[in-house]
């Protein structure tokens, strides 16, 4: 015996089923994960193993451990003489190539240019690229994450929303070229 | 409810745990750090409703295909309704995906929601075969609606819902290139694809090959057409081994003929004889184009049947006693064969013949020539309700023709309006919900 005969409203409301199913699954996820990240750096992606990174509160020097995370690549401090830089008599520039960052999306590592101790410019050497939406994802997040490093001149950026792997990623990326310049 | 019954209830549960585990792969695989910003939140809602939308399309696929062990455990009359009722929902939440996912990209992206559904179709892998599947969808669900199956053909509007095959492949593809949950996840993946191969897997087996075989086996032609009544016909026919067929009394078969308009389509017709090894007989009412032409059948005429359906049969009975049939109009069909069933078997049967008018008491002759025999109580009720006044089926008058109704019992196969009516009136009489056996006459 077919309950559904005339009585449409029950289809209704197995839609309304479907919808709160959605509802639930996307709210309890939300408050499964509250208060877990007030910015970037200090968030922690479940993806992103702790190994992932060293531990960037102890400022290493730039010529100590080349090889402080599973991830990193040789910390390369170029010195470039960089005579153009437009003050006379300050510091030449040197850019810092920081540790890169795997996050589930993919590997986000960045360079820091300084001068200096001043961070004078963030460039971008990999972010996830693997889908056409992590460019479009990563193309809106950068520039903001790399105003953000140059206003605050240290790697604490706020999260981008929508781009929270990016941001956990680029700021730890920062953190660790800051630790091996020593800044 | 009328008695969910064990199987049945299991066929519920299987299918709600399946959409179940969809959404804990979603849960799994999402961080809760990603849902950051109502763009974020939008798109992870977006996201869980095209999951969903996605299984239960394949359930929408599986409901019909004719699977044996889903088939015997609810019946296809009553999966058609499912089918129907679902598809519905089906066709709603891939609405509520693309417009989701579309806004929470756009609100993500600082893109208005318009430019962004462009930019997401025309740049994303495999978006645009998606948009035309969506599209399709939609086509099938408004073709389906009330409004416009009553308007449209049969075969105009069955020809569109195949084209949902083609929906569910194009479709796929989106999924696996831009599902988050699929893209980092191999395993995921594969799982996902498994279980699209699974499904089409029993359509080819159970839609197409076995009944292909079937029909090669067996060599059904038209024997002739026999006119019962006011524009109901019985078509005689002839083939090999039928016995092995395993039809029962009581069942239908998806008819398909090899005469023009009819061989693309299939209709359901319930047998309205006990099959032999060499003969079936079905009985149809015309009330469709369809059904209209079968009345100009010429003998001869190759017939392809797929089946049998159904759960109407003897062995449905939940007692050894007593058993009461009603059919209502071209119900009786179904009715009648399964009568005799039940009579030979030696039950007792009381059959109540349903009709608006007496020429309408299709196969009735057939019904008192068993009575005569002595091995059936036949009961016939005629006039419609308007004219009559009241509902001769109503409590009162179907108690004093069955006085032991509540021991019965109960095969009911009429018109819609007709079965709620008449289920109501059962459950007033203490007819247990398990004792009642309805065949949605509706199915189309």
């Amino acid at each position: 015996m077919n309950d559904n005969v005339g009585k449409p409203y029950r289809a209704r409301l197995g839609f309304a089923a479907l919808l709160a199913t959605v509802v639930l699954a996307i709210g309890g996820k939300a408050a499964s994960g509250a208060g877990e990240r007030p910015t970037a750096l200090g968030s922690a992606p479940a993806a992103v193993g702790a190994t992932a990174v060293s531990t960037p509160s102890t400022p290493s020097t730039p010529t100590a451990s080349p090889t402080t995370a599973p991830a990193a690549t040789t910390p390369s401090v170029t010195a470039s003489a960089s005579p153009s830089s437009s003050d006379a008599g300050t510091s030449a520039t040197r850019t810092v190539t920081g540790d890169a960052i795997d996050t589930r999306f993919g590997q986000v590592q960045v360079k820091v240019v300084l001068r200096g101790t001043k961070i004078v410019d963030v460039v971008t050497v990999q972010v996830p690229d693997r889908e056409r939406r992590d460019v479009e994802i990563n193309d809106q997040a950068v520039p903001i994450l790399r105003q953000e490093v140059l206003t605050a001149q240290n790697a604490k950026v706020d999260s981008v929303s929508g781009a929270s792997y990016t941001s956990y990623g680029y700021a730890w990326s920062v953190q660790s070229a800051l630790d091996k310049a020593g800044v | 409810m009328v008695g969910w019954r064990g199987p049945e209830l299991a066929v519920r549960l299987g299918l709600t745990a399946g959409g179940l585990a969809v959404v804990a792969l979603w849960w799994v695989e999402t961080s809760a750090v990603s849902l950051h910003g109502a763009g974020q939140v939008l798109t992870a809602a977006g996201r869980v409703s095209g999951l969903l939308a996605a299984y239960l399309v394949l359930v929408e696929v599986l409901l019909l295909a004719r699977v044996p062990a889903i088939e015997r455990a609810v019946g296809l009359d009553r999966l058609a309704a499912w089918h129907r009722g679902l598809g519905t929902n089906v066709v709603l939440l891939i609405g509520v995906h693309v417009l989701l996912e579309v806004w929470g990209y756009g609100l993500t992206d600082h893109h208005q929601p318009f430019g962004e559904l462009i930019t997401v179709v025309t740049s994303y892998p495999d978006m645009w075969k998606a948009t035309i599947g969506a599209l399709l969808f939609v086509l099938v669900g408004i073709t389906s609606g009330r409004i416009a199956r009553s308007r449209l053909s049969y075969e105009l509007w069955y020809g569109l819902h195949l084209t949902v095959y083609i929906a569910v492949l194009l479709t796929f593809f989106h999924q696996t290139s831009n599902g988050a949950d699929f893209v980092a996840n191999s395993t995921a993946r594969t799982l996902w694809t498994l279980m699209y191969l699974a499904v089409a897997a029993c359509v080819v087996v159970w839609r197409v090959a076995l009944p292909a075989a079937a029909v090669l086996r067996h060599r059904m032609r038209v024997e002739q057409v026999v006119r019962e009544g006011p524009g109901v016909v019985s078509v005689w026919i002839r083939g090999r081994d039928l016995d092995r067929l395993g039809a029962a009394p009581g069942q239908f078969l998806l008819w398909r003929f090899a005469s023009r308009g009819q061989l693309f389509s299939a209709h359901a017709y319930s047998l309205s004889a006990p099959p032999t090894p060499d003969r079936l007989r079905i009985t149809v009412k015309a009330a469709g184009d369809h059904s209209r032409a079968i009345e100009r059948l010429r003998p001869g005429t190759p017939a392809l049947a797929e089946g049998p359906f159904g759960l109407f049969t003897a062995r449905r009975t939940t007692r050894g006693g007593g058993v009461l049939l009603i059919g209502g109009g071209s119900g009786i069909a179904p009715v009648r064969a399964l009568a005799e069933d039940l009579a030979r078997r030696g039950r007792d049967v009381v059959v109540v013949q349903r009709a608006r008018q007496v020429e309408d008491l299709v196969l009735h002759g057939e019904l008192c020539a068993l009575a005569e025999a002595g091995l059936l109580t036949v009961h016939s009720v005629t006039g419609s309700r308007d004219r009559l006044g009241f509902d001769p089926l109503a409590a009162p008058y179907l108690a004093a023709a069955v006085p032991d109704i509540a021991d019965r019992d109960v095969f009911l196969c009429g018109p819609p309006g007709m079965t709620r009516a008449v289920v109501q009136t059962l459950r007033q009489l203490g007819v247990a919900d398990q004792q009642i056996h309805t065949e949605e006459f509706a199915l189309r």
